[in-house]
């Protein structure tokens, strides 16, 4: 079983990693600056999703702090550049 | 008790990944920026929100830190689904299709 779950999770990180690839590319040629903006976030979640798998892979749980900490300020900094980019001021 | 925590780690894992494909999935197929946000916003809520189910399980992870996590993550999904389409109707994109109820709405108010 623990043979299994190793397996399972060294796949799940090749997808993640795969998907991370797909969606920068996506980004790159992007239609308009909010398909961009989602985008960016899409890349900010699967990186979290990638360190989450990390700490499972790695058995330690200081890669989830880390992406704690990412989560906390790419929220931020989302929320700041839409106002920005609909309003053309950010206060 | 142990093959209880395992079988819940696989299925959590396999559930997060698939999650994750069909978000991005979504992302790339789906034809306007709406519809796309509706998508993005899977991976966050219930992609990275399973593997912490898994995480919890299988790491030496406190299960208080990773409660917290899943309550960030459920917080700030759709808030930053909502200003980002919020954002687009205010630049300008209109969604696809005929219907469009925050157009009469916006109108009444600028009528007032």
């Amino acid at each position: 079983m623990d043979q299994i779950i190793a397996n399972v999770l060294n796949l799940a990180l090749l997808v993640h990693l795969l998907l991370l690839g797909i969606v920068v590319w996506r980004v790159w040629r992007g239609e308009n600056v909010i398909d961009r903006l989602a985008g960016a976030d899409l890349v900010a979640t699967l990186t979290m999703a990638i360190l989450i798998l990390l700490a499972l892979v790695r058995q330690d749980s200081l890669y989830v702090e880390v992406a704690l900490g990412l989560a906390a300020l790419g929220f931020v900094g989302i929320l700041a550049l839409a106002r920005y980019l609909a309003d053309e001021q950010m206060f | 008790m142990e093959i209880v925590g395992q079988t819940l780690t696989l299925l959590a894992l396999l559930g997060g990944t698939f999650f994750s494909v069909v978000g991005v999935l979504g992302y790339l197929r789906l034809p306007d920026v709406y519809t796309r946000l509706h998508a993005t916003g899977k991976v966050g809520v219930f992609g990275v929100v399973l593997l912490l189910v898994a995480a919890i399980f299988w790491t030496p992870l406190s299960p208080g830190l990773g409660l917290l996590f899943m309550a960030l993550l459920l917080l700030a999904g759709p808030v930053t689904g909502h200003a980002l389409s919020s954002a687009a109707y205010r630049i300008g994109l209109r969604p696809q299709g005929k219907r469009d109820d925050l157009a009469r709405r916006l109108e009444k108010m600028n009528n007032r």
